[in-house]
This record gives structure tokens, sequence and C-alpha cells, in this order.
């Protein structure tokens, strides 16, 4: 598979906060990125950086193997991008921004920017500024998808939405991906929904990915074992890849990366009355890595 | 209707493969009748299409089903002899383990054939009674 995206060894600071650090990153064609990482880890600087928006202080960016100079703007036509808090011209109404957006997308297609207008029951005439937040999230899909991009750029776009809204713009996401194949970068903070759709998952902390993998696999390798003991718990448990750890009486918890048999067994010969070891969700997973 | 399940050890493509195999076995899905399409699965579901494509991909290779270019997925003839034959592969491999076991501790034929059929009717008898404690 060919990469969409790739980036090398970003450095960002601000003033004295480091935000990125050697940050280096690649989107192959067609899958489903997870970007998650905690408030503050530099998930939407590192994609305003993507955006053109804000420069990087060193390093290169790649699109379809084409070097990125920033002020570039060409890449950019083939990039979906739907911020937390979209901006429009609050004056106009639906129609006159999606006319306005349709004139700088060569791709832009106006049957599929009806066909969803439609469908979310949005009336033309209304003015941006009397839209609420979730018909804005609408507006924005719309106006991202229209423009038959090849890498939409989701950052964190569901925040303070209700479960069904969410719910539906996640079922139009997987539509999308249904129809165009297309690849996706999503930074949320609503984990479970990220859930259904993930393929790769990339956790943003320190300035540098500490996990990039596919999530099946992240996934089978994460594993929290529960274990009962007789009376005390063991003196010292030695083994590499505990990532939290939680003890209770003659109780212990523990979250392992990466897990194996030869994990299980060795758990085993400090005789514990009873050995549960069972998988994580996203949230779990994502948790356990970052705290 | 398929059910996933986010919180299982198994992969969601693994829960798609497994309850397919499931109408099969019990007749839901008939030779030659059509899957659902991946989109509409994928919707159903709200899952990533390349989570169903990945399942049927796997059903396809293991000759459960079969694709007609530009129409989708259908039910093979002979799938659910596979599932059977499938089905006993697992079972025997158990078996066998079993039988390994009992033979080490020097366990006669008669006598494994005694054990197994003792806890047989005792496991049969407690299903009926419903329920089993662990």
């Amino acid at each position: 598979m060919s990469e969409i995206l790739k980036m090398q060894n970003l450095n960002k600071r601000f003033g004295r906060k480091i935000v990125l650090k050697n940050f280096s990153m690649a989107l192959e064609e067609g899958k489903v990125y997870g970007l998650l990482g905690k408030n503050g880890e530099g998930k939407t600087t590192l994609i305003r950086m993507i955006m053109g928006v804000i420069p990087a202080d060193s390093g290169e960016m790649f699109y379809k193997d084409k070097k990125i100079n920033f002020n570039d703007s060409s890449y950019k036509k083939q990039i979906g991008y739907i911020p937390e808090d979209p901006f429009f011209f609050s004056w106009m109404t639906i129609k006159e921004l999606l006319d306005f957006n349709s004139s700088f997308y060569p791709s832009w297609n106006f049957r599929k920017a009806m066909d969803y207008s439609e469908r979310f029951s949005l009336d033309k005439k209304t003015k941006i500024k009397h839209l609420s937040r979730g018909m804005k999230l609408k507006l924005g899909l719309i106006a991202a998808l229209a423009s038959e991009p090849q890498l939409l750029i989701l950052d964190d776009p569901t925040s303070g939405l209700d479960v069904p809204t969410r719910q539906d713009f996640l079922k139009d996401i997987v539509r999308e991906l249904s129809d165009a194949g297309t690849t996706i970068l999503f930074s949320t903070h609503l984990v479970h929904e990220l859930e259904r759709i993930v393929e790769h998952l990339s956790i943003l902390h320190g300035g540098h990915l500490i996990l990039d993998d596919d999530y099946e696999r992240v996934k089978d390798l994460t594993r929290r074992v529960r274990m009962t003991f007789e009376d005390s718990l063991p003196e010292q448990i030695e083994m590499g890849g505990i990532l939290s750890e939680l003890k209770k009486g003659n109780r212990m918890e523990m979250v392992i990366y990466p897990w194996d048999v030869e994990k299980e067994r060795k758990l085993n010969m400090f005789s514990p009355l009873r050995l549960e070891v069972e998988p994580l969700s996203l949230e779990e997973i994502f948790v356990s890595f970052v705290s | 209707m398929i059910k996933i399940d986010l919180a299982s050890f198994l992969p969601i493509y693994e829960q798609i493969k497994k309850e397919i195999k499931r109408k099969i076995t019990l007749e839901v899905l008939k030779p030659h009748e059509p899957l659902p399409s991946i989109r509409d699965l994928a919707s159903e579901l709200i899952i990533n299409p390349n989570t169903v494509a990945r399942a049927y991909r796997e059903l396809e290779r293991e000759g459960f089903i079969y694709t007609r270019k530009g129409k989708g997925c259908y039910v093979s003839d002979n799938s659910a002899s596979l599932i059977k034959k499938e089905r006993d592969r697992t079972l025997n491999q158990i078996l066998d383990q079993v039988i390994e076991e009992a033979t080490k501790f020097n366990l006669r034929e008669e006598e494994i054939k005694r054990l197994f059929e003792q806890r047989l009717r005792l496991v049969m008898d407690e299903k009926k009674k419903g329920g089993r404690d662990e």
C-alpha cells in the first residue's frame, strides 16, 4: 500500500513549551487512523500543521511522496478537514457557503452536496448564524465530503454533541468509507466511537507517538490480568511491559503490553489462587498507555 | 441480525465470520443465498467496511462463500458440510489432547471410555437440569 501522507522529524515549540519532538508518522492509503492523546499533547497543533495553518520549526512533510512546502496549498484541495469548531462566514446561507466552497475544489461533487443536504434536512436558505452546533457539524461534513477528498481529517468534530447526532455522524463516515475508501485521520477524545472504525492506533504523548500500530494487534497484545493470592501478594513481580498496577489486600491487577503466553506462565509460577486474563477496550488501552 | 461485541477477545472480523457460519449451520442462510452487502452490514453495525470485507474475504478463501463479480457474496453449496468438518476437526483436536493425557496416566482404552461416558452423562444431566455450575 502506498503512503498518502508522511511526516518526518517534525519539531514544534511554542515559546518554551515543546509540543512536537522529532515526530514521525506515515498514513497508508485507505486506512482509518485513530489519533489519541491527552488534552494539550499537540493533536490539534499537528493537524493544523498538516493543513498548512501553522509551520513546523523543522522537519518535513510529504503528500503522496511529494514534499509539502509551507504556503503550498495545492495538496490541500485533496484533503477534507473538519475541525472541532468549524469556521463559516456566519452571514452566509447554507447554499452560499456551499457555492463558495465549491469554487475552491476542482473535484467538487454538486450531486453529493445536494444529496447530503437533503438527507440532513438542511434548508439551503438558512443563515449559518442560525444553525445549531449539530447542524454546523453536518454542514462541515457536507463541505468536506463534497470535495471528494482522498484524505479526511477529523479533529474532535463530535465533542459536545448528543449521542444520536454522534451516531449519525459515524454512520455517515462508515458510508463514505464504503463508497469512496477514503483515508481518515480521526482525532477524538470520544474513544468508544473511534473503536468501531479504527484500523491503526497512534497515541501522541510527550511530543511523539508512543504507540503506532495496527489496532487489532494492539488489542490482541494488551491484557488486564487479575490475580488473587492465598494471603499476601508476592514481593515483587519482575516483568517487562507492566503499564499499570493496582494492589488491594490479597488481590492485584495489572495491564500488560505486549502480552504473551510466556508471561502467563511466569505469573502462574507465583501460584495465585486465581488468575484471570481479559482484553481491554480502546478507552482502557488509551488510559493505560498515557497514565 | 449479526451481533458484535467490542469487549470480546475475538476481533470484530472473527465475530462476523462466526456469526455467518452459525447462520449457515442453522440454515438461516441457505446455499446460494446472498450475504448482506459489505456496505449494508458496515452501516448496520456501524463498523469499518474494511473489517466486513476482511471477514468475507476469509470466508471465501475457506470456501464457505463465493463472490459473483459486481453482485456480492453468496453461500457456497457445500458450506454446511465444511462447517461440520471444521467443527469435527476442532473437537478431535481437543479429544486427542484428552487421550494423550490419559495415556500418560497409563489408562487403558476401556477406562478412558468409561471416564468419558461417565462425564458425558453427568454434564448432560446437569445441562438438562438447567445450567451447570462452574
